[in-house]
């Protein structure tokens, strides 16, 4: 099955955010979307949850995926909203509303919680004030609130960016297994080199348009992706075939030539 | 955690049973209690119509004076705790109130207009008027504020400066019309004197109303709680769900306000004392804060009907006696939280 996304475009007011957006996204893949800071990966990533009006079409298994709330999409924002005065066990549980509804918990839910808890290591600190959390712990927060959906699809909108290396690692390696158990993701990073590690397709956007998509080797090799970054990036192999990308510093550079 | 604990501290009924007994008891001390005292015993008699009960002179002092200002003084604590607590959510904001949003003010602007332009008696009408007054002062600060819900704190401030202009306005209307000062003046210091059967009814049809719906959207606030997009993923339309709570919110802030003057803090201290005894977040115990604030409320009433006996003190004036350190305490806890 196929995200199948054509025509796609979104204004701000005067400013056109998305424009003229054509794709196909596979479902039980990775997708991360990569571009300079403005290019509209957030915004195309709350047009794929449905909640945000669109001009041309998404259709997510054969149906228009807006205000569709039929579908099953997790969503971790990169800015979360931490409720004041919850503890982490009340926060994670919101993530079943839509199946017990509000206010309700079933038994079964309880021990998936619980289960969710065990496996992002947050079990222990269930009773701690998410207001007293601190980053790591507040990362692995929002996607076991995210889990607890036992989402088709999860949204994340940079999952590591407030991360050290260590507790990047560990968020992405989560990730990794849930995609095994069949989970589509679709995420954006500012990592590059993080992307190419974990995500099998690689979006590049820039100025609101896709400048090119593929496997991650297709497209870190790529002339465009340097052209997406104005030609400020390296891109190196390590012995073990891995690429790294790192941003070149321009006047050495210039003193080499 | 034990497996087959409760992980949400969702609603608990015993909670919400004890603060109703509370506010039997309180409303009963307040019956009793005042320049006449009335034993309990011969109260619920005559409310239940057994023989033995008051005298006839007792029974007006119950029935005319002292019940329906209870009632009253119940529906406005209840109203104005509820909204508070609404707002808090809404907003993300422990110290928004129907006060700092400019709902209350603007409320009031709209009644002293109704009650400046005609010498009829219009107490029918103060609620509608004071509605639009408060609606017109909240949609006010949306706009100033720039972006709807999206900065919390600005919307509070510009909450502040339409709240103190409309308060400006009513001086100037209340100063242009002097022989009006005077019923004016005592409404605007908050008190439940005016209170009446009608008065009563009128305002227990607005404020439940507007409880019904806070009530029955209550549990849905949790995903206000949550950044829009998570709130959107777990089925909840978050704009829609904020417009029909705020709206909810203003209808039941301006009824206790045309009801009963200004009276503040309410909707800061019951929120906050709920949340410190239940430890749960206030809109899952919204029917409890409804009853603690209208107990609350009662007895700030029996305080303001005997402290000076047989003068009256204004309600508002004990409300913030008690809340202003109440607002310090609750301003200086957040800091501590976020500067940890």
């Amino acid at each position: 099955m196929k995200i199948v996304v054509s025509d796609l475009s979104v204004h701000y007011g005067d400013k056109q955010v998305l424009d003229d957006i054509n794709l196909e996204i596979d479902h039980g893949l990775w997708t991360c979307l990569v571009g300079p800071n403005g290019a509209g990966k957030t915004t195309f990533l709350k047009v794929l949850l449905g909640m945000a009006s669109y001009a041309g079409s998404i259709q997510d298994h054969g149906r228009e995926i807006f205000r569709d709330h039929s579908r099953n999409v997790a969503f971790v924002p990169q800015q979360p909203q931490i409720p004041q005065g919850m503890n982490v066990a009340e926060y994670v549980s919101l993530g079943r509303a839509k199946i017990d509804g509000f206010g309700k918990e079933s038994s079964k839910s309880r021990e998936y919680i619980y289960t969710i808890l065990q496996h992002t290591k947050l079990l222990g600190m269930q009773h701690n004030l998410m207001t007293h959390l601190s980053g790591g712990e507040m990362q692995r927060a929002l996607i076991a609130r995210a889990l607890v959906q036992e989402p088709e699809l999860i949204l994340l909108d940079e999952p590591t960016s407030a991360l050290d290396l260590h507790h990047q690692i560990s968020v992405l390696n989560d990730l990794e297994v849930l995609k095994e158990k069949g989970v589509t993701i679709i995420s954006t990073m500012h990592d590059i080199t993080l992307a190419a590690m974990y995500a099998d397709r690689i979006i590049v956007m820039q100025h609101g348009k896709i400048l090119l998509s593929g496997t991650a080797d297709q497209v870190i090799h790529s002339s465009e992706l340097r052209t997406a970054f104005e030609n400020r990036i390296d891109v190196y192999t390590l012995d073990s075939g891995r690429p790294v990308i790192v941003a070149s510093k321009e006047i050495h550079s210039r003193e080499e030539e | 955690m034990v497996r087959s604990d409760s992980v949400a501290r969702i609603w608990d009924w015993k909670i919400t049973a004890t603060c109703f007994a509370v506010l039997v008891l309180v409303a009963l001390i307040a019956v009793s209690f005042g320049p006449v005292s009335i034993h309990f015993p011969r109260i619920l008699r005559t409310l239940f119509d057994i023989s033995g009960g008051a005298t006839d002179q007792e029974r007006t002092v119950i029935l005319q004076l002292r019940l329906p200002r209870i009632i009253l003084g119940a529906l406005v604590g209840a109203a104005l705790a509820t909204s508070g607590a609404v707002y808090q959510t809404v907003f993300h904001n422990p110290l928004a109130d129907p006060y700092l949003l400019g709902a209350a003010s603007g409320a009031g602007l709209g009644a002293t207009i109704a009650l400046t332009s005609t010498h009829h008696n219009v107490y029918g009408l103060l609620p509608i008027f004071s509605f639009m007054g408060g609606v017109l002062a909240v949609l006010t600060s949306f706009f100033i504020s720039g972006k709807f819900f999206a900065e919390p704190n600005s919307l509070l401030l510009s909450g502040i400066a339409v709240g103190s202009f409309a308060t400006a306005v009513q001086t100037y209307l209340q100063q242009r019309h002097t022989d009006q000062l005077r019923p004016v003046y005592s409404w605007i210091l908050g008190d439940l004197t005016s209170a009446s059967w009608d008065v009563v009814l009128w305002s227990a049809l607005y404020i439940g109303i507007a409880l019904v719906i806070l009530f029955s959207v209550a549990k849905q606030l949790d995903g206000l709680m949550l950044s829009d997009e998570e709130a959107f993923s777990l089925g909840v339309n978050p704009n829609t769900l904020r417009i029909l709570a705020v709206a909810a919110a203003t209808l039941a802030t301006a009824t206790a306000v045309s009801a009963s003057g200004l009276i503040g803090f309410v909707g800061i201290v019951v929120p906050h004392l709920v949340k410190g005894l239940t430890h749960r977040v206030t809109n899952r115990s919204l029917v409890s804060v409804a009853l603690v604030g209208a107990a609350f409320l009662v007895i700030a009433d029996l305080g303001a009907r005997t402290l000076l006996s047989p003068a009256e003190l204004p309600i508002g004036v004990i409300t913030a006696f008690v809340g202003a350190p109440f607002f310090l305490i609750v301003l200086r806890s957040r800091r501590k939280v976020a500067t940890s």
